[in-house]
């Protein structure tokens, strides 16, 4: 074996061992019926899974639920964490200790981050909605036509920190020059913004859009700390929908073949955005 | 996702692997239990059991009920048993027994002298024998009752409702500005589920008639769920669609609600002097449930079929639920099985009153379990998600019936 292999060696070793094989794994388990409780019953059925989970109102339901919850999340931090980033760059004072500020909520673990605004939010024990009353305002955060919005807002107050810290490093690491020449043409602040910052802030964007997509999918823990899917299934999301077909019915192999599926819509997303970024960049 | 998918798949082998390390060796015997009330007489009484059997050690595994499922299962999975005993939830009993996870303990029962296995409440023993055969016995109930403030009722002169009608007229008269006649638990899932089924027998129906067939969608079903949707909106409080157990008892501890369907054993609760109701303590009492026929709960005593310590686990089991130890764990606050005990002038004295053991034998005279069947933990999560949808509006009464119950057969395929 040539020397350039042996480096390699261990590490494909362990990449098989803990990514490959688990993934070959629910590929294997996604054609079989395949129930923990029935582990006697192991049998090839094709594409079955897929086609009870395709024809599933509460997956379908589930799916919409989570695209709902990608776009409004991710979109409300990348507005909101842009903005703060401009603003921040400008801000001299206290620059170290507002930035650690801001950046906490990320530092907080999520299920956590659910249980504080189950209580934050509750109609009965609130602060939240205790104070609002004062001022006659009532919301029910959990209600049916709120609860997915309040889960975006959880989700934006968690993460938009994480958007800030990368439009932050952005920004810093654009070159000056741009700036002094729009300055001497006598460019506003709106046109330097969007002809000279967001396009060259757009490779920035465009990774901080994927990772935050590709974790918002996973939403899991504040609809299981938080509504567990309700009310109705009006917050049930693709995750709680796995885990629920997996560890609480034991149905693996369906929840193998939900799983695929998203990883499919998931991969498309990513390389229509992908594209879409690079033909804008052609068009330049 | 890749990473997401492989930390199931890891968190299963994880489990297992965590579970094969932790088998109990000769003389040693793992419980998993969870934590509630219960639990703490069972491990208090404990001390005597090992004091008496010097060579057997006990290891309770106390947990919340969310983690208990996947950890027995695991368990169940591995080559030797992490737990020898398990408490089982009635919605499990059949799947657990069909999947072979649990010893059958007809020999164990008949060679045990003193035993008195006919001496456990009929309806709550009947949900552990699974073709023929004795999975469990009963370890305590959760039937659910009527508790309501009697003063209240006393003071505007109102009988206990003894039907739906009277229950529904009852607590929308009861109804004002802030407060309120019913304290109701129309959270998505177990609990809507555990509360309108009650109200489902008051009117006839339930989840499969004799032949199997589901009649969940059927005219008993949706007169029971209109009838629920009216009481909801006349007499809980408002913003009140998601709560479920803990904030149900809330709102009657706190003085906002006068009646609330639940669990039996909350009566001591309410009435303890220094307790959760403060001030209004000793004003709850506990009847049967409108319409007469009440859901039953029950957590039973299983042995693990993979346990190697299954003597020392039966030892423990047939200790803890023996007609004289049943007597003394219900005495010290424990939630009744064995009719013996319900009927034993000495636990009225020394623990909740007569009358709250007259109401409980009662209830459990006609009662029935929740869900049973193979598949009952996925029907629950089926059909209490549809009635929630209903009650929020989100789907028609016959609609979310008929989404129920294409639901429930689609899971039983």
């Amino acid at each position: 074996m040539q020397l350039k292999y042996k480096f390699i060696l261990p590490l494909a070793l362990l990449l098989s061992a803990v990514m490959l094989y688990p993934l070959a794994f629910s590929g294997w388990l996604a054609f079989h019926e395949y129930r923990l409780t029935r582990l006697d019953d192991v049998h090839f059925v094709g594409f079955e899974n897929f086609v009870l989970i395709a024809t599933d109102p509460s997956f379908l339901n589930a799916m919409g639920n989570t695209l709902i919850f990608v776009l409004g999340a991710v979109s409300l931090e990348l507005v909101i964490g842009l903005s703060l980033a401009l603003l921040l760059q400008k801000l001299n004072i206290l620059r170290n200790f507002s930035r650690s500020i801001l950046l906490a909520p990320m530092f907080v673990t999520p299920i956590a981050v659910g249980l504080m605004f189950r209580f934050l939010l509750n109609a009965e024990l609130g602060v939240i909605p205790h104070y609002l009353s004062k001022i006659g305002i009532t919301v029910d955060w959990f209600g049916p036509d709120l609860a997915l919005f309040s889960l975006i807002l959880i989700d934006v107050w968690q993460w938009t920190p994480f958007m800030l810290l990368m439009f932050l490093a952005g920004l810093e690491a654009l070159p000056k020059t741009p700036y002094e020449a729009a300055r001497v043409d006598g460019a506003g602040p709106w046109l330097t913004f969007s002809r000279i910052t967001l396009p060259m802030l757009r490779s920035v964007i465009v990774v901080a859009l994927i990772i935050r997509a590709l974790d918002a999918f996973k939403v899991f823990e504040y609809v299981f700390a938080i509504t567990r899917g309700g009310p109705g299934n009006s917050t049930e999301t693709i995750m709680y929908y796995i885990y629920q077909t997996g560890f609480r019915f034991f149905r693996m192999g369906e929840a193998a073949a939900a799983a695929i599926m998203l990883i499919t819509v998931i991969l498309v997303l990513v390389v229509l955005l992908v594209k879409f970024s690079q033909a804008e960049e052609a068009r330049k | 996702m890749n990473k997401s998918l492989s930390a199931l798949r890891m968190t299963a082998y994880a489990s297992v692997v965590a579970a094969v390390g932790q088998t109990a060796f000769a003389g040693e015997i793992n419980v998993i239990m969870e934590e509630v009330p219960d639990y703490d007489i069972v491990a208090k009484l404990t001390e005597e059991f090992t004091a008496a059997n010097p060579d057997i050690t006990v290891n309770f595994d106390a947990m919340p009920f969310d983690a208990m499922r996947d950890k027995i299962l695991t368990s169940s999975l591995a080559p030797s048993a992490s737990y020898d005993v398990i408490i089982i939830d009635n919605p499990w009993t059949e799947e657990f027994a069909n999947a072979g996870y649990l010893e059958p303990l007809d020999d164990y029962i008949a060679a045990t002298e003193g035993y008195d296995y006919e001496d456990f409440v009929p309806s709550l023993a009947a949900i552990s024998s699974v073709g023929g055969s004795i999975y469990g016995v009963p370890y305590y109930n959760y039937a659910l009752g009527l508790i309501v403030r009697q003063d209240i009722f006393d003071e505007k002169g109102l009988e206990i409702p003894t039907t739906i009608q009277d229950y529904m007229s009852t607590v929308a008269s009861l109804t004002t500005d802030d407060f309120y006649g019913a304290a109701m638990q129309p959270q998505k899932g177990y609990k809507v589920m555990e509360e309108w089924k009650n109200w489902l027998y008051a009117n006839g129906g339930e989840l499969f008639d004799e032949n199997g067939n589901v009649i969940i969608n059927n005219p008993a079903a949706v007169t029971a769920l209109e009838q629920y949707i009216e009481t909801f909106n006349a007499a809980a409080p408002p913003n009140s669609a998601n709560w479920g157990f803990d904030e149900a008892l809330r709102a009657v501890s706190s003085g906002k609600a006068a009646t609330m369907l639940s669990y039996n054993w909350m009566l001591p609760a309410l009435n303890a002097e220094g307790g959760m109701a403060g001030d209004l303590a000793g004003n709850f009492t506990l009847h049967e449930v409108p319409g007469g026929k009440a859901v039953l709960g029950l957590w039973s005593w299983g042995i693990t079929a993979n346990s190697e310590n299954k003597d020392d686990a039966w030892k423990f089991v047939s200790w803890i639920s023996s007609p004289e130890v049943a007597k003394r764990r219900v005495s010290m606050g424990g939630a009744p099985v064995r009719t013996s005990v319900l009927n034993d002038p000495e636990v009225w004295e020394q623990g909740f009153g007569e009358a709250y053991y007259k109401a409980l034998a009662g209830i459990l005279e006609d009662a029935a379990p929740l869900s049973t069947g193979g598949n009952a933990e996925e029907l629950i999560e089926i059909v209490g998600t549809e009635l929630s949808a209903a009650v929020n509006g989100q789907k028609g009464v016959q609609e979310a019936l008929d989404d129920a119950a294409r639901g429930v057969e689609r899971a039983n395929r």
